[in-house]
């Protein structure tokens, strides 16, 4: 069953192409990852999936539903959880409003207050310092609540874009450790990341993105033993 | 005396705090300086005005100007400034100049509408001035003290305590983000020109009232103070604006009092302005890191 298709999709700024011709799958309960260089266009892909950047031409469909030209608004209201590249948490709110503000969308308030009691035991980081403003917390910190910011939503695609950038080894494993217990507790997840060698490590199937095109498509096991993907993105 | 004149500076800062705080809320949100602002002040005084001479009810005046003015915001937020904002790579100056040419037209308008002559608001409060010692205060200003503490109180409430109100300071932050959370930013644009504009026209309204004149060209000083004010309070920070409102009708006041009329009294705020960010650049209150 499909979670997530996207259908040749185009993508430009202004003329520049940077997106071309992309097709994506993402089935249900399935941890998929998207790898590529700096500037392949990962982030734009994300971004289009969110609802943040327009498409060209072509199709996205969520869960059976054509979502093409749908605000990102409504895209989080149908369960499509963000974790954007840079953490971006809101820096001048503290770290309850910014789990708030992850679950804007659901009405049912003692739902809300659950998922965020949840979200603390997962994080007990961000529990003690719940009353604190984000942008005083450490990187890594920061990360645990973009993180928790996208699962108070409760999501049934989670959309992670870069997770590992400028953390510590160790907390990086923490993140990757994390994503695979979400996928297991059956959450579909489509990662991107430049970490190839982590990423593939935890994901089932991979998409290797460069200057736009998709270059090679196929399980995470055969990316990781596949020649060109050692070379260029695994260092060896 | 200085009591005195505390009090005539409160009450002016408190007005060029509600002037200017149409521009924060505006310029938090979309990120555009909005001059046009200054032409809500005008056109609120002018409804405020008309709604009076014809009710003689001061609150229903302040009111329903306020909502006409702040639907009159959302109607040009969404039909001249989000269309233009929207287009790929506007520089910030499009948007700020089409601001200037709003604020134009509509002192035009209003002087073919209504003529350019001086209109007399003619508010009469029953109650003559209350004395305590040698302190006068008149009992528009306790209405205007009030009615702004009100104002502000309100501000805050939605801001700090409401749904609504973390939607807009997160989209005032990070509107991309926002959206991704499930927030119609289009809610928090029109939240902005709403209270924004009402402001605004409240504004207008107090100062009609205090000197008992409207004009065309009302808007004109107000129009580069605001900028003035806002730069000081840490652009797009409605706590900073009301300090730098209170510390300009302030510094205005006393100096005006103490010192003569070495300086024009409109100028005072500049120096207070470029004395301020020569100290600290980032305003007085400052609005974030990130
Ligand atoms: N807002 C923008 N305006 C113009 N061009 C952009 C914009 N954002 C991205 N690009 C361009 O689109 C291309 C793809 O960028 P994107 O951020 O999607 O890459 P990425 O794969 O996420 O890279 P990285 O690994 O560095 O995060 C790049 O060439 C980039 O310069
Ligand atoms: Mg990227």
């Amino acid at each position: 069953m499909s979670m997530l298709s996207l259908v040749d999709v185009e993508i430009s700024y202004g003329q520049m192409e940077v997106i071309k011709k992309v097709s994506i799958e993402v089935n249900k309960g399935e941890l998929v990852s998207v790898i590529g260089p700096n500037g392949a266009g990962k982030s734009t892909l994300i971004k289009a999936i969110m609802g943040l950047k327009d498409i060209k031409s072509g199709k996205i469909m969520y869960d059976g539903i054509d979502i093409t030209v749908m605000p990102a608004w409504e895209r989080a209201g149908l369960g499509i959880g963000y974790v954007p590249e840079g953490r971006r948490v809101f820096g001048n709110l503290t770290v309850e409003e910014n789990l708030k503000m992850g679950c804007y969308k659901v009405k049912d308030n003692n739902k809300n207050k659950n998922n965020i009691n949840k979200v603390y035991e997962l994080f007990p980081r961000l529990f003690e310092r719940k009353n604190q403003l984000a942008k005083t917390m450490s990187g890594g910190e920061q990360q645990m609540l973009a993180i928790g910011r996208a699962l108070v939503l409760e999501p049934k695609l989670l959309l992670i874009d870069e997770v590992s950038m400028g953390l510590m080894p160790i907390m990086v494993n923490t993140c990757f450790k994390i994503i695979k217990d979400l996928n297991d507790s059956g959450i579909t997840v489509l990662v991107v990341e430049q970490n190839a060698n982590k990423v593939l490590k935890i994901a089932n199937r991979g998409y290797v993105i460069e200057t736009g095109h998709i270059v090679i498509e196929d399980t995470a096991e055969n990316l990781r033993s596949n020649d060109v993907v050692k070379k260029a993105y695994l260092g060896s | 005396m200085l009591m005195q004149q505390l009090v005539n500076g409160v009450m002016i800062g408190s007005v060029y705090a509600l002037t200017a705080m149409g521009a924060t809320l505006i310029y938090g949100i979309l990120r555009i300086l909005d001059i046009a602002n200054a032409a809500a002040y005008a056109i609120g005084a002018y409804l405020g005005w008309y709604i009076y001479s014809i009710s003689h009810n001061l609150l229903l005046a302040f009111l329903l100007s306020m909502i006409l003015t702040g639907l009159i915001g959302v109607v040009i937020q969404k039909y001249i400034y989000y269309p233009i904002i929207s287009k790929p790579n506007v520089i910030p100056i499009v948007p700020l100049i089409t601001s200037v040419g709003l604020f134009t037209i509509t002192g035009d308008l209003i002087r073919l509408i209504l003529g350019p002559n001086v209109k007399e608001f003619g508010v009469v409060f029953k109650s003559g001035a209350i004395k305590i010692g040698k302190l006068i205060i008149n009992p528009e200003w306790i209405f205007i003290i009030v009615l702004t503490a009100v104002l502000f109180a309100i501000l805050w409430f939605i801001l700090n305590k409401t749904r609504l109100g973390l939607a807009w300071r997160a989209t005032a932050e990070d509107s991309e983000i926002a959206k991704a959370m499930g927030v119609n930013t289009n809610i928090s644009m029109a939240l902005s020109y709403i209270l924004g504009y009402g402001f605004a026209a409240s504004a207008g309204i107090m100062v009609g009232m205090l000197y008992n004149s409207i004009s065309p060209t009302m808007g004109d000083i107000p129009s580069y103070k605001m900028l003035a004010i806002i730069v000081l309070g840490g652009l797009g920070n409605p706590v900073g604006t009301v300090v730098a409102g209170l510390i300009i009708g302030l510094a205005e006041t006393l100096v005006s009092a103490y010192m003569g009329s070495i300086l024009p009294r409109d100028a005072i705020a500049f120096i207070v302005l470029i004395f301020v960010l020569l100290l600290k650049p980032s305003g007085l209150v400052s609005k974030k890191s990130a």
